[in-house]
């Protein structure tokens, strides 16, 4: 048992020994355990010996290796030697490594240096050829803004805004340039548009002389043609006139020459309107220039279609007038051809019909003012040769030839007026005596005025005296220029020669229904104008008449529309009636008298008149005595110079044709007749005694009688003395108190009495009764009073016969 | 009718054709006058009213045609003319000297106890009043014919006086006139 412990305390200590052997320094818990053991001394003698096995193996192992560790040292004495060598040679080394390495360091950054400069170089180089065409393309476009080649200047925007700016996109210039770009488009559009102003008011300047190149080539043209197509001779004149009007002033004249063979586009240069029209096409804003340009032409052309105030003055007026507007016209043409649609035919129709109405307005309200046919003469050519031009140009012109159609009828008025006057001077120039030529030299001078023949014209003898007055050829050749005149106007009319032939007819029928007979019925009514003149005008309108039929042979020729067509109210038949007697001619020849039947008329009715006013003279001269008792036994003074006044002045007048002799002698005696009637029926005479009337009665005997003597010849019997048959009738059923026959046939055809009114007869009755009422005695007698009492019962019959008759 | 006049005088005009005698008549009548020319056919007249003292007096004044055919229609008209006008012209003697002729003419065509009564002052210038006129320029016409119906009146109401126990109705031409007249050569100067 001790040995066991022993032996087990023995292996104890090994373990910890072991431990603290194996660890190196966690032994405390070892130590622990130890010290725990109490034991420890046991332990240290334990650790001694460990100790002292292990000296004892330092020492072997010293005493081993000892040799080995001198010869070490050795070598390693040696080793140090030798590494210092080696250190040295290698510091050696270093060093000139060192210095080899610095050389090339800076080299190469010299190198870096140079490359880094290298690259920017490109880099700059590559940046700038980046930005010069942007900056070339600049300058260009400043460039041609400076020259005013906007169009080009667009292009060069677009280049530079498409092409080269994104290019350069990051810099700040180009960033500026991009900014302007609009502004300078706005520039641009603003530079081209000044243009088309200046242009819009050159053309506005040059419109009247486009106008009156265009209308002198017109003119030329029409002139060629002429010539060309060899008109007729009576074209002739218009040729002239329209030459006229380009001679008219000469300083007008002159400036044509210059400008000679000149188009109307040649005389302005329209290149801004076309430079206008791109730009705005390529800035996408051509319908604002369409609209732009339209307004403004439209403008214009409401400046040009004003007529200048005082137009109706001079043809300078209307001729500026109408050059401005041919001018504007042409214009437009011009654009419509060249233009680009910037004006089309509807827009262009739509100016023209706009234009049109007021170019009629003015014109019409213009002409109206005129007073004068030269001008309107003028005025007439100019307006044809606006409407051929403006017709060349293809417009539309019909409405003008019905303006020129009315201008034509106030043309007509204004030659009535102006033939008013030349009537008048003829007339009051006239006195209306007949022809007295000395010798056939003068007596041809006449016929030469005016279609005339007599019988044996080879053996005339002179002085002779012709049957009409000097007013007639006057007349007649005023006549014919009337009808020149008219003529002048409706020449190229575009007007059939039967539309001009009614126009001629027209106007001068009334030239010498109205004009005429207006200006002769004043001449009748100047109490210088005595019967004789009266009866010389009544021959001088037959000899007219006679003639009307050589006026329709003058219109025939110079419209040459062939001889056949018959007017002026005449038939060509009635031509050889002239080499009769004229008295027979105009009796013979109805429808021959035509225009100058008014005329003729008139002077019949004068005749009559001036007749009539002289009988009222006379009439004016009655003095019957009313209550006369007795009658005279013979005429009353007044009655029988009446009638010995008038038979003289139907013996004197031997000239008066015997047709006009019968009227007016007729409408004396029915003038008489009447007359003597109201005389006796006049309100203020109360009382006629029979012994009054017995004296009417002889008046009226004696009037009869020369009613009944044939005063005048070829009277149809008893037509003169039907005038004085109611005065008869009832002077006859007073004289010879006949009332049982008068109220027995009344009513009856054939009466004895017929003419005599209920009326009438209880006038004179009345008057009758009064006269007898002065007669104091009268009531004593008792004849007297059956006599008044027949009286009442007659007047009582009577107001009842008028009072059945009065309904009708 | 009320009567419109006192008397009514009927004076007429002779001289040869072309001295003037419408040219006076037509100053008398419308206070006008006309330049042309126009020989009078037959016979015409006017009618002019004039008041004398009072009294409306009515001239009807007859214008004879001087042509020679005429003379026997115009002659007829001496019968009853009361007053006669003889016109010739002063610039034509031819016209003056004939006014003796017209002188004869009338002593044969009218009654002849006027000229029995004025036959006796024929010897002095034919003691007729004498008057230089001009129609044209309208001097001394008014006073011719007033002049001229004035005697007229005179010698009618002395008349009137004298036969008023008597019966002879009628009267005669107791005056006639020379007149100068001095018209025919200015209203041939139509321009004047």
């Amino acid at each position: 048992m001790e040995n066991q412990q022993q032996d087990s305390r023995a292996q104890h200590y090994e373990l910890f020994l072991q431990e603290i052997e194996s660890i190196d320094e966690y032994w405390g818990p070892t130590f622990r355990a130890i010290y725990d053991g109490d034991e420890h001394q046991k332990f240290m003698e334990q650790l001694d010996s460990r100790i002292k096995s292990h000296d004892k193996d330092i020492e072997r192992m010293c005493n081993f290796h000892y040799q080995g560790f001198i010869d070490s040292i050795r070598e390693l004495l040696q080793v140090r030697s030798q590494a210092k060598k080696l250190n040295n040679e290698v510091v050696q080394l270093d060093e000139d490594l060192r210095q080899s390495a610095a050389n090339l360091i800076s080299k190469g950054e010299e190198l870096v240096r140079a490359r880094k400069v290298e690259s920017n170089i490109a880099a700059a180089i590559e940046n700038l050829s980046l930005c010069l065409p942007v900056l070339t393309t600049y300058a260009k476009l400043q460039r041609q803004m400076k020259e005013k080649r906007y169009y080009p200047a667009l292009k060069t925007l677009e280049q530079l805004e498409h092409l080269y700016l994104p290019r350069v996109a990051n810099y700040r210039f180009s960033h500026q340039m991009r900014e302007n770009i609009p502004k300078l488009r706005e520039n641009i559009k603003e530079a081209s548009m000044s243009d088309l102003k200046d242009f819009l008011e050159n053309i506005r300047k040059f419109s009247p002389k486009i106008g009156e190149v265009a209308m002198r080539h017109t003119c030329e043209q029409i002139g060629s043609e002429a010539s060309i197509v060899g008109r007729k001779k009576r074209r002739l004149p218009t040729q002239n006139s329209f030459h006229n009007i380009a001679e008219n002033d000469s300083n007008v004249e002159s400036s044509y020459d210059a400008e000679e063979d000149l188009s109307a586009q040649d005389l302005i240069d329209f290149s801004p309107v076309h430079r206008c029209l791109h730009i705005y096409s390529v800035l996408g804003s051509r319908e604002t220039f369409e609209t732009y340009y339209r307004k403004q032409r439209k403008k214009q052309a409401r400046l040009v279609l004003q007529p200048p105030t005082n137009m109706h003055e001079t043809i300078a007026g209307y001729r500026s007038y109408i050059h401005g507007i041919v001018g504007f016209f042409v214009v437009e043409d011009h654009i419509l051809n060249t233009g680009n649609g910037l004006v089309n035919r509807t827009y262009l129709d739509e100016v023209w019909g706009m234009a049109l109405s007021k170019i009629i307005n003015a014109l019409r309200t213009h002409s109206a003012y005129c007073t004068d046919a030269t001008l309107m003469l003028k005025i007439k050519n100019l307006i044809m040769l606006f409407i051929t031009t403006l017709r060349n140009y293809g417009y539309s012109v019909s409405q003008l030839f019905d303006l020129l159609h009315e201008i034509r009828d106030h043309y007509n008025e204004v030659l009535m007026q102006r033939w008013v006057q030349v009537f008048r001077e003829i007339l009051d120039e006239e006195d209306f005596l007949p022809i007295q030529v000395a010798n056939r030299e003068e007596y041809d001078k006449v016929l030469e005025t005016f279609p005339f023949s007599e019988e044996g014209t080879e053996t005339l003898s002179f002085p002779r005296r012709l049957p009409f007055s000097s007013m007639v050829p006057k007349v007649y050749r005023q006549v014919k220029e009337f009808i020149y005149a008219c003529l002048k106007f409706s020449e190229d009319l575009n007007l059939s020669q039967a539309e001009i032939d009614d126009t001629i007819r027209k106007s001068t029928n009334l030239l010498l229904t109205r004009t005429f007979s207006g200006c002769l019925s004043s001449t009748f009514r100047k109490p210088s104008i005595a019967l004789l003149q009266v009866i010389q005008i009544l021959i001088d309108t037959g000899y007219l008449e006679e003639a009307t039929v050589y006026l329709e042979e003058f219109v025939s020729n110079i419209t040459s529309a062939g001889g056949e067509s018959a007017w002026l109210g005449s038939t060509s038949g009635s031509r050889s009636v002239l080499g009769g007697p004229p008295t027979q001619g105009l009796s013979t020849s109805p429808r021959g008298r035509g225009m100058f039947r008014v005329a003729r008329d008139d002077a019949e009715r004068q005749i009559c008149e001036k007749l009539q006013m002289k009988l009222d003279e006379f009439l004016e001269l009655e003095n019957y005595e009313w209550l006369l008792v007795e009658p005279k036994g013979h005429a009353s003074s007044f009655i029988v110079d009446l009638i010995a006044f008038l038979r003289s002045i139907f013996m004197s007048f031997t000239n008066l044709p015997s047709e006009v002799a019968q009227v007016a002698c007729k409408s004396a005696c029915n003038h008489i007749a009447k007359s003597m009637l109201s005389m006796m029926l006049a309100d203020d005479i109360k009382q006629i005694s029979m012994g009054a009337l017995q004296q009417i009665n002889l008046d009226v005997i004696q009037c009869e009688q020369f009613a009944a003597s044939e005063p005048v010849v070829d009277l149809e019997e008893g037509a003169l003395l039907e005038y004085f048959s109611d005065l008869r009738q009832l002077l006859d059923l007073f004289m010879t108190w006949d009332w049982p026959t008068y109220f027995h046939d009344y009513g009856q055809e054939g009466s004895k009495y017929s003419k005599v009114n209920p009326n009438t007869a209880i006038i004179l009755l009345e008057k009758l009764r009064e006269a007898d009422k002065k007669t104091v005695f009268s009531v004593l007698k008792k004849s007297e009073r059956d006599k008044k009492k027949l009286v009442e019962t007659v007047l009582k019959q009577l107001r009842q016969l008028a009072q059945t008759a009065q309904p009708s | 009718m009320a009567k419109t006049y006192d008397y009514l005088f009927k004076l007429l005009l002779i001289g040869d054709s072309g001295v003037g005698k419408t040219c006076v008549l037509f100053r008398f009548s419308e206070d006008a006058f006309n330049t042309t020319f126009i020989s009078t056919i037959g016979i015409d007249f006017k009618i002019r009213t004039i008041e004398l003292d009072g009294k409306k007096i009515k001239l009807q004044i007859w214008d004879t045609a001087g042509q020679e055919r005429f003379r026997t229609i115009t002659t007829a008209y001496y019968r009853g003319a009361m007053g006669i006008m003889l016109v010739y012209d002063v610039t034509n003697e031819k016209s003056f000297e004939n006014i003796k002729n017209w002188i004869r003419n009338i002593e044969e065509n009218a009654a002849a106890d006027v000229f029995k009564e004025r036959g006796e002052q024929l010897a002095i210038e034919y003691g007729i009043k004498f008057m230089e006129t001009s129609a044209k320029a309208s001097i001394n016409v008014e006073e011719a014919f007033f002049t001229l119906a004035r005697d007229i009146k005179t010698k009618m109401e002395k008349k009137l006086e004298a036969s008023n126990p008597g019966t002879k109705g009628g009267y005669q031409l107791k005056a006639t006139e020379t007149q100068r007249k001095p018209t025919s050569w200015l209203s041939r100067c139509s321009l004047l």
